[in-house]
């Protein structure tokens, strides 16, 4: 039988998995919580406690828990510890999905970021508008500022992450 | 790249957005609808050359809007929000 495992190379070990070029650390962040997040946002973070202004573009995040924003009616939730709300439909006027295995999340930092961004997208972060959800290196991507400009979350479908890895091993 | 206006996003790069279709072409939903009227539904379509109104949908947010551009210069005059968009002439 032929060997197809040979043309692509493993997934590696996220939980030590680090790139660290000089201007530039990509790592991955395990853990958080995660949940999607669909209907009347107002009445959603007066519910979890979350800041009502949701994260994307020139808008960055910080503390322990956030919402990104993909659509006018969505957010992607994160959270460094599990949120107190279950899954489901609330009557607040909000639905909840729990999407923690989901999605995989990387932080890139340093100062090259700018330039690393550049060569991911086609227009800068601070000008994409108010949806974190874009396209990174061809793929669909939810990108937000963490803590300061020269750092992002990247939060990636879980099976595209290794893709993502490649791509980034390669660019930065 | 060309770079087109999402209603709710502004401007993105055109590879994050996908064709839905003609603008106008509504779902025959009488009683009775003939033969004829179907197939006009199904199958025709204006195809202008010059200004047309289209369905359009961007993928990252998931936002469906009707854009109206220009099929020879690619110029692209605006995008509304379908709910506000009179799509159905
Ligand atoms: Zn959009």
């Amino acid at each position: 039988m032929r060997d197809h495992a040979a043309k692509w190379p493993p997934a590696p070990d996220w939980s030590t998995a680090k790139l660290d070029r000089g201007s530039i650390s990509v790592r991955t962040i395990e853990g958080l919580s995660q949940l999607l997040v669909s209907g009347d946002l107002d009445a959603w973070a007066t519910a979890s406690g979350t800041a009502s202004a949701s994260v994307a573009g020139a808008v960055i995040a910080s503390g322990n828990k956030y919402s990104a924003r993909i659509a006018r009616d969505r957010v992607l939730a994160v959270s460094a510890t599990p949120f107190a709300l279950a899954t489901g439909w609330h009557d607040a006027g909000f639905a909840i999905s729990r999407i923690d295995a989901g999605m995989h999340v990387f932080q890139v930092e340093g100062p090259g970021l700018n330039e690393l961004l550049a060569r991911a997208m086609t227009q800068p972060l601070v000008s994409s508008g108010p949806s974190a959800s874009l396209l990174f290196a061809g793929i669909n991507v939810v990108l937000y500022h963490f803590t300061s400009m020269q750092s992002v979350r990247i939060h990636v479908d879980r099976a595209l992450a290794p893709y993502l890895w490649e791509w980034l091993e390669q660019s930065v | 790249m060309q770079l087109f206006p999402c209603p709710f996003c502004g401007l993105r790069e055109e590879s994050e957005f996908h064709y839905g279709a003609e603008a106008g072409n509504v779902r025959p939903d009488a009683g009775f609808v003939s033969a004829d009227q179907w197939s006009d539904y199904l199958h025709m379509r204006d195809n202008p050359k010059g200004a047309t109104r289209e369905i359009w949908v961007h993928l990252t947010c998931g936002e469906f809007f009707m854009m109206e551009r220009d099929t020879v210069t690619h110029r692209v005059m605006g995008s509304t929000l379908l709910e506000d968009a009179t799509h159905s002439a």
